[in-house]
């Protein structure tokens, strides 16, 4: 068992007191002087032409500083993939869905800004709108973007083995079809930004985003400002989980209007907003076929997967490959194939959520796989064990489980739950159901092709040599990647948890891809982790040419330079600190050299002690077409089992228990890992007993607030028992690898799963209402 | 960001100046407690008063008062202080019971017994309650006051009796008689912050604990535009020895008695249902109640 001082253990969060006092400001906080307020014009139609936009009396109400549409802004393109950059800053010839941006406008206050954009006059030619992937398919609709064919956005075929062949080695053959609703976001803090252009062509954004990397690039490209004058700060954020991943048009409108005006501008979305602006889980309609042996060997998975993706772009291509690419593991199946088809609507813009693209593949199979079980007679729990993949295992598509612990989180939630004396036993309208799933720990590559690190980070000494800067672009999100971090430079340094200072969220302070695809712990930990070692080198060389010791029979812990050797008489170098270091308070004491002093030596050597680490995945898994989604350094994994129990007069689910084991690889901080795990089961029990965007008949979204779009409050979560499994993972700092998305995985299915356990009936479609359950019944009470 | 309209603003400490407003005022006036029903649709653009009147500060309208065989509630109690009278668990618990599932904690600590009532939501979850009780309203105007049954309060959804230039005072409530029950469910989609997909109160009084039926009320919310009595079913209560096989029966009834519609919360077949399947159970729990279980 290797010994640590900070990290696997459960130090409170770096930005606890902040935000337990009020003290963490969000972007919404910020002002400046001079400030500007914006807002936005967005479209009221799902699909019209724009004949005449009049800004005429906007432009003469008093207080008004700007307003601008598609003729003034920035005709090129962007997106998230380069492939499909399709957004642009302000509707140019037509909107697409309701909430497509036509124009913004600055003024001295939010009023007058509200009031301009009422003033603004659009023309349009309405055109038949889509609502759903079917309709928008039909031979003759019309097409929402000229490029998509068919309103075809993109298509996915891939197969690994022959499954057509497999099949037909196969005892047991099955087809079910599932289906999700597209999901919202509902992060606490709505978007925000503040942009701030100055006279030397310098560009500064305040913005609450996940990936200030991204922005700035898309802020470069299509507002012609050169990147190295961008900078995007991230101040504290109120939740992302995934639709915060990418530059948008509030982002760029706040910029484009602070280059003309001058001024700094502020843009936050209301709640409403958020909801059009979407980016969150798109609707998935799978189609699976699973073939097994009758021993329980699982021989070959067909996929078939239409995604609902809106109206623009956005993450969706990588959605549409993690669709399929995320299925066969944890479980050994040597034939997989997989077509996708993500089709353009007249809606918001779907994109990445936690768990992007896998979570509603992952419930329509662990179902399935569940029936299967049943159909051959076996516990569900024994089934998966039978197929299950382990340490080294590489999967039919090429992904590497360079570490694995899914059978010990499979056992683990076997015992903890009581599984053996519940399966089976339970009185009818209680159940138990089990799934487990994996997910990626980073993107191998980056969203856009290149060869650029994935992390840096730089560690600054301070002069008196008792505080580490820590300097990250990472985006600190409210996943707790600040403490995490801070963790990983203290332990690497050998010094105390409180003495190292985190500044990250600035692309000022370096490259960091951000807080999406679980990667920061993994990926800017790396980077951390060898600046926080170069430190040390540099500190304890400084000491060696000082004490006259080599440097191997040293060494830094807890923040005391151990001498491997024994003793070693430092009087000097104390008294000469203590000289230095006169008129302050905090003088060294005590029989042990202390960092502090220590690196205030390397100080006095150096001038400048500053150490750097970066971290980019070496070659990665396979060379076919989409190889890079999906493919990681590392995979974390899960298993869970929740007990539920279903009232049979109204249908309504009551989520008794839940319990929950995921690999991650090794815990930097024990208490984060199990909020993490926490977090996911709660965001996984939402989306399976309730969350569903609605639409009205003219495509606008009908439930856009948190009242009516329900997440779950405290009162609906379980009691959940949370285990940790550490199976040290040889491609993450210190054997880290993800918790972040992967534990989100296994909930939907646990649950369905346990729904149909404890009544009998198998739903296919997401949310489970209590409405729909107890149709359901009243079908099979007909039957 | 979500914002507010203009508006004057009053926060009169006396009922007098309270009333002397809004007859000033008239229907250009608003009065507002809480604030989580005006504030919301103000933001939201659906109401814009050119003033509002604050009753939050008037001290006599945030007791309970009881006397003479009645409780007498004042309008302005906020939904958390509500559920802390150890007279109302005691006498009035199903009102305790439908205080309780009100909203969040958040939003009972600013909501009030009387905005729940007067802003005439479908689905509020005071109402159905204080109907099963056959609560009386006080009006008071700057020149008289009268009193109005709960009954013939509510006209529709946000509409109801009231003058613009009156305020609701008190709730008065008759102590219920011995061998009484009730039970009030709300069913919705989470545990907390919800708005009813369908609820239902029913009350009974025996005429002694092992006797008949003697008075019945089913008060069915979520499913009409106001909450409604079941009448039919409420009939055949009467007069009848409470068993499980009465209240299956009545149960039905409930459920012809209503015309649920599909919305955003739920489809007419499964709340028509639910009427059936939450009369049943309230009845059941009011049973146990009235005979002291």
């Amino acid at each position: 068992m290797k010994e640590f001082n900070v990290i696997n253990s459960r130090v409170p969060r770096v930005d606890a007191r902040a935000k337990v006092t009020g003290d963490a400001r969000y972007t919404a906080d910020l002002s400046m002087p001079n400030m500007l307020y914006g807002a936005l014009l967005q479209s009221p139609h799902a699909h019209a032409k724009i004949l005449n936009i009049d800004t005429s009396a906007a432009k003469k109400l008093i207080g008004v500083k700007e307003v601008v549409t598609a003729k003034e802004a920035s005709p090129i393109k962007f997106g998230l993939s380069p492939a499909r950059y399709d957004e642009m800053m302000f509707c140019m010839e037509k909107v697409r869905y309701v909430g497509d941006e036509i124009a913004a406008v600055a003024a001295v206050d939010p009023d007058t800004a509200m009031e301009a954009i009422s003033l603004i006059k659009v023309d349009y030619e309405e055109l038949p709108a889509y609502f759903n992937i079917f309709d928008a398919m039909k031979e003759g609709a019309m097409l929402i973007h000229d490029d998509y064919p068919g309103n075809i956005n993109a298509e996915v075929h891939q197969e690994f083995g022959n499954v057509e062949e497999a099949f037909k080695q196969c005892d047991y053959i099955r087809t079910d079809k599932f289906v999700n609703k597209k999901q919202d976001g509902a992060f606490i803090e709505p978007q925000a930004c503040l942009a701030n252009y100055d006279m030397d062509g310098n560009l500064i954004l305040y913005s609450s985003t996940q990936a200030p990397h991204y922005v700035q690039r898309i802020l470069s490209m299509v507002l012609n400002v050169p990147i190295g004058k961008v900078r995007v700060v991230k101040p504290y954020v109120g939740g992302g989980f995934g639709p915060k991943a990418s530059a948008s048009t509030l982002e760029l409108t706040a910029c484009f209007l602070s280059m003309k005006t001058g001024r700094p501008v502020k843009m936050v979305f209301n709640r409403e907003q958020v909801f059009m602006h979407s980016r969150a889980r798109h609707q998935f309609f799978h189609e699976l076929t699973t073939g097994v042996k009758k021993d329980g060997t699982l021989v070959a998975l067909k996929n078939t997967c239409y995604l609902d993706g809106g109206a623009y772009s956005s993450f969706g291509i990588a959605t549409i490959y993690y669709a399929g690419s995320l299925l066969g593991a944890p479980y050994k199946l040597p034939n997989m194939k997989y077509d996708g088809y993500r089709v353009c609507t007249n809606t918001p813009t779907c994109g990445a959520q936690r768990g992007h693209g896998g979570v509603a593949a992952r419930a329509a199979w662990e179902q399935q796989l569940d029936i299967i079980a049943e159909e051959l007679k076996m516990d569900p729990v024994e089934f998966r064990l039978k197929n299950i993949m382990q340490r080294g295992d590489v999967t039919c598509n090429d992904f590497n489980m360079s570490s694995l612990g899914m059978k010990e989180c499979l056992e683990a939630v076997r015992d903890g739950s009581e599984w053996g004396k519940k399966k089976g036993k339970l009185p009818k309208g209680k159940g138990i159901g089990v799934a487990c799933g994996f997910f990626v720990s980073g993107a191998g590559y980056p969203i856009y092709r290149s060869d650029t690190f994935h992390s840096t980070a730089m560690i600054k000494l301070s002069e008196d040599g008792g505080t580490a800067d820590l300097y990250t672009a990472s985006a600190e999100i409210g996943q707790g990647s600040d403490t995490i971090l801070s963790m990983i430079a203290a332990e690497a340094m050998g010094i105390r948890y409180e003495n190292v200072k985190i500044h990250s969220g600035d692309t000022d302070f370096g490259v960091d891809l951000g807080a999406y695809s679980s990667r920061q712990t993994l990926m800017s930990g790396h980077a951390v982790k060898m600046a926080g070692e170069d430190v040390k080198r540099q500190v304890l060389g400084v000491l060696s040419n000082t004490l006259k010791i080599p440097i191997e029979d040293m060494d830094i812990k807890d923040g005391f330079i151990i001498f491997k050797k024994g003793n070693v008489d430092f009087s000097g170098l104390r008294s000469y600190y203590i000289k230095e270091h006169r008129g302050w308070t905090d003088q060294p004491a005590g029989d042990k050299l202390t960092f502090k002093e220590a690196a205030r030596i390397a100080y006095l050597e150096k001038g400048v002690v500053v150490g750097g680490g970066a971290y980019k995945p070496g070659e990665l898994g396979g060379k076919y077409k989409g190889a890079t989604v999906g493919t990681s350094p590392a995979y974390g994994c899960s298993a869970q089992v929740v007990e539920v129990t279903v009232d049979m007069e109204t249908g309504k689910i009551t989520v008794d228990n839940m319990t929950d084991a995921h690999d991650c690889g090794f815990a930097i901080n024990r208490t984060n890992v199990e909020g993490q795990m926490q977090g996911s089961l709660s965001m996984g029990l939402g989306e399976a007993l309730f969350e569903e965007v609605k639409f009205d008949p003219n495509g606008k979204v009908a439930n856009a607030t948190l009242g009516e779009y329900r997440i779950p409050t405290a009162l609906d979560m379980p009691n959940v028992k949370t285990i940790i499994v550490e199976s040290d993972e040889p491609n993450g700092p210190f054997g880290a690898k993800e918790v972040g998305e992967g534990a989100i995985m296994p909930t939907i299915p646990a649950i369905l799963n346990a729904v149909y356990d404890a009544v009998g009936v198998r739903i296919n479609e997401l949310p489970i209402t209590s409405e729909r359950i107890f149709m359901a019944l009243k079908d099979k009470e007909k039957k | 960001m979500l914002l507010l309209p203009k508006f004057d603003y009053y926060e009169p400490r006396e009922m007098s100046e309270a009333l002397k407003l809004m007859s000033k005022m008239k229907t250009s006036a608003k009065i507002i407690a809480g604030g989580t029903d005006v504030l919301v649709n103000m933001k939201k653009g659906l109401i814009s008063p050119k003033s509002l009147v604050n009753v939050a500060r008037i001290s006599e309208l945030s007791d309970v008062e009881p006397s003479n065989g009645t409780i007498s509630i004042g309008s302005g109690l906020i939904v958390e202080k509500l559920t802390e009278f150890d007279i109302i668990k005691k006498k009035l618990p199903i009102l305790f019971k439908a205080a309780r599932v009100l909203g969040s904690p958040l939003v009972r600590n600013r909501a009030t017994i009387g905005g729940n009532i007067v802003t005439a939501r479908p689905a509020a979850d005071l109402p159905p309650a204080l109907l099963a009780v056959d609560a009386k309203l006080k009006l008071v105007g700057a020149k008289s006051s009268r009193e109005v049954s709960l009954d013939k309060f509510f006209i529709g959804p946000g509409q109801t009796v009231i003058k613009p230039t009156e305020i609701l005072s008190r709730i008065i409530i008759k102590e219920l008689p011995p061998f009484t029950g009730g039970d009030y469910i709300k069913l919705g989609h989470r545990n907390a912050l919800e708005i009813a997909i369908v609820a239902v109160a029913s009350r009974i009084t025996l005429d002694s604990p092992d006797g008949v039926i003697k008075e019945a009320r089913i008060i069915l919310s979520a499913v009409a535009p106001k909450a409604i009595h079941a009448v039919s079913a409420e009939k055949a209560l009467k007069g009848e020895k409470p068993t499980a096989k009465l209240f299956e029966k009545v149960a039905k009834l409930a459920a012809g008695d209503c015309a649920p519609i599909t919305d955003i919360r739920g489809g007419a077949e499964y709340r028509r249902a639910m009427v059936a399947a939450l009369t049943k159970k309230t009845l059941m729990n009011a049973l146990n109640e009235a005979k002291g279980k």
